[in-house]
């Protein structure tokens, strides 16, 4: 039965890899961004990606016959996944440095920018120089957070990192951080409408730079130069000039949703309905396979963790010790990140989701079944090998039944631990329920709102699953 | 002497030793068991006795030392174990009952997933054999709902329905409320009738004196005195077993 199911585990796994693989006769590329980067890339108040970046690539793309997928994630997750050849280009205000100049080659830069430095609106801080034992928030792996960080030692400010934009402005306006360093024109857009902050250098920006589109070092040659050939034309012939008066002329309400749509929980929940249920849905498909498969996966290395034979149980103990001391993120950095930059075979986001919870939550799963095989008292297994019955047997027709009733609420508890897990797998840019909270936030700066909104999904999912649970429970007795 | 070398030995025991760490539980132990033979161990707890008798069919394995039972050297490893234990009936102190079955499963278990019997032919015996422990209407009941001496009675039925030609007791009635132990050595005592060989590790020392064919003291991990239960009893030689006897008896 084991051997089975292994089969059709591998099945899936090939088949995403599959999926993947197909490609269009027409050129077509990867290409990652952070959608939480307005007026660059963000979500609209349909879920379509827009911004200054999002129309120009659409516009390059159109001219130079290629076609796209763009992939938003988190900043960092976007930059590596190009700098180790998972995705071909990345399109996220990635200022033009000399150290990326060693990893990336760089498009012809595409937009002027500096960095700003930016207090609570309402804030007594005058100059740098007060901020002295103050806290300064900071968008990890961003070009105005080094810029922040060469500062520190003059000012001495701690610092405190972020992964998205959002968040990290909240942590400003809340009063958490006394100040934080960001991009000059993502910034004004942000001020303009309506994020409490002030910037403190409007007319000397730091470390002034070009945003540039890249792709890894020495590949990916021919989408460069259609994109550096692409962006000329745009540029001479008014396009993009339209596209940047398009969204810095604008104010946010154009894309985001007049105030009506974001005052309230229910304007939110209407307005954002059909992104709400497909994170949702994306966040019950992760669930629902991974539970199924890491269920058979933990089973299997419970199983072996009480065979006969002390190598087959060293090698399960060693798989459970491994993958339950890996951090869930990390392990998902590391599946969809560092393996394919030494393997070189893409795995799909997706993919390396369900890989990671399975291999996370079937390594728990493994260790509560064999402890629950353990827990059987010891007279069954010899009443059962008195009678002449093998090992195998005795497990299977004695010992087993009576530990997997034993589990039945761990299995419970490790569903429940699987649902809110696959909210992690928001940092590798799967748009589940979290991640979909991220974008709308960006998107409408109503945090409590929209974070209240996904924790009530999350419980009210969660309580059918016990319910669920509790029932199936209620049958095997 | 004549008639009991002539019958066949059943199990055979040769200097066998076994320590658990420092402790030496069983020192040089030798012992023949003739076919049809009820032996009855007695002895202070910890002098070994169970351990003996959880060697006989390897629950315990020894340090050195020769194990025979109906032929198979069980102390060599090239024994298939499984295949011994199957004639080896086990009832323990605690009865072990599988809790994931019926009464009638328990019985049916061994024989069906060995391939002894097929299912329809396991319950008709599994049913005979209920008829014989007295406990035909507790066939389809949930062993959890069953009395300490029900259980002990459904676990000897258990193991005879592998038709055993040894049964081994690991003090089968200790566990039991005293109004229990008389139908558990009931069961015993017909089945020692019908001739089935039976070592039994028990503190019931007037059914080793009623039933025993021969009794043997066990002391400190040591044989220290055996025989027909009138003489082990009536006449000890043995300093310790007068002793344990004037302990067990009085109490």
């Amino acid at each position: 039965m084991f051997k089975k199911c292994l089969l059709g585990l591998a099945t899936l796994v090939s088949f995403f890899a599959f999926v993947s693989t197909v490609n269009a006769a027409e050129p077509h590329y990867t290409i990652t961004t952070d959608a939480t980067y307005a007026p660059f890339t963000f979500q609209d108040k349909n879920s379509n990606y827009v911004g200054i970046e999002q129309d120009t690539m659409k516009a390059i793309a159109k001219r130079e016959n290629f076609t796209y997928t763009m992939r938003p994630m988190s900043y960092n997750s976007a930059a590596q996944l190009v700098s180790n050849g998972q995705a071909d280009g990345i399109i996220a205000g990635m200022s033009i440095t000399p150290e990326r100049k060693e990893v990336y080659d760089f498009s012809t830069p595409y937009y002027k920018t500096g960095v700003a430095w930016i207090v609570r609106k309402n804030s007594k801080i005058k100059s740098l120089n007060d901020l002295k034992g103050q806290t300064v928030a900071l968008k990890t792996g961003t070009a105005a957070s080094e810029y922040g960080k060469s500062l520190q030692a003059e000012y001495g400010f701690k610092v405190k990192y972020f992964n998205d934009t959002d968040t990290m402005y909240n942590d400003v306006v809340v009063g958490n951080s006394a100040a934080t360093f960001e991009d000059m024109p993502v910034i004004q857009y942000a001020i303009k409408n309506g994020m409490a902050l002030k910037v403190m250098n409007v007319n000397k920006p730091g470390n002034a730079g070009s945003y540039g589109f890249a792709v890894e070092k020495g590949k990916n040659k021919i989408l460069l130069a259609s994109f550096n050939h692409g962006f000329a034309a745009i540029k001479k012939d008014g396009t993009y000039d339209k596209i940047v008066a398009k969204y810095l002329g604008a104010s946010q309400a154009t894309f985001s949703g007049t105030k009506k749509d974001n005052s309230s929980i229910w304007g939110i929940m209407t307005s954002n309905r059909a992104a709400l249920l497909k994170g949702l849905w994306q966040t019950l498909e992760l669930t629902v396979i991974a539970i199924i498969l890491a269920s058979v996966w933990g089973v299997l290395l419970g199983v072996l963790g009480v065979s006969e034979y002390r190598w087959v149980r060293a090698i399960s103990t060693t798989i459970i010790y491994i993958f339950r001391g890996l951090p869930l993120m990390v392990l998902a950095f590391f599946i969809y990140i560092g393996l394919p930059g030494v393997t070189g075979v893409k795995i799909p986001a997706f993919t390396a989701g369900i890989i990671t919870l399975i291999l996370n939550e079937g390594a728990y799963t493994g260790a509560f079944v064999r402890g629950g095989f353990e827990a059987v008292n010891r007279g069954q297994m010899e009443a059962a090998r008195s009678l002449g019955l093998p090992y195998g047997s005795a497990m299977r027709r004695v010992i087993m039944p009576q530990g997997l009733r034993i589990m039945v609420p761990s299995f419970i508890n490790q569903f429940i631990i699987t649902l809110k897990d696959t909210s992690i797998l928001s940092a590798i840019g799967l748009l589940e329920l979290t991640q979909t909270g991220t974008l709308i936030v960006a998107r409408n700066s109503q945090g409590f709102r929209v974070w209240a909104i996904i924790a009530v999904i999350y419980l009210i999912v969660i309580t059918l699953l016990t319910w669920l649970s509790n029932w199936v429970e209620k049958k095997l007795k | 002497m004549m008639s009991e070398i002539q019958k066949k030995v059943k199990v055979h025991v040769e200097k066998v030793n076994k320590s658990y760490g420092e402790n030496h539980v069983l020192r040089d132990i030798s012992l023949d068991i003739a076919e049809n033979e009820v032996v009855v161990m007695i002895g202070p707890s910890g002098s070994g006795k169970s351990t003996f008798l959880r060697m006989l069919n390897q629950l315990e394995t020894p340090d050195n030392g020769t194990i025979v039972v109906d032929g198979f050297d069980i102390s060599e490893k090239a024994t298939d174990i499984n295949k011994v234990r199957e004639n080896i009936g086990m009832v323990f102190q605690n009865f072990n009952l599988f809790n994931n079955y019926t009464v009638l499963e328990n019985i049916m278990l061994a024989p069906v997933e060995l391939g002894k019997l097929d299912k329809v032919a396991a319950e008709k015996k599994a049913r005979e054999l209920l008829k014989t422990v007295d406990l035909v209407d507790k066939a389809d009941v949930s062993v959890n709902s069953l009395s300490g001496g029900q259980k002990q009675r459904i676990a000897i039925a258990r193991a005879l329905a592998m038709e055993p030609d040894v049964m081994l007791f690991d003090e089968p009635t200790s566990a039991l409320d005293p109004e229990m132990v008389g139908d558990v050595l009931e069961v015993m005592k017909n089945l020692a009738e019908s001739g089935m060989t039976m070592i039994i590790v028990t503190h019931e020392m007037g059914f080793a004196k009623q039933v025993a064919d021969r009794v043997v003291f066990f002391e400190a991990g040591k044989i220290q005195e055996s025989g027909v239960p009138e003489q082990v009893f009536n006449a000890p030689k043995n300093e310790r077993l007068q002793e344990f006897l004037s302990k067990v008896m009085h109490a």
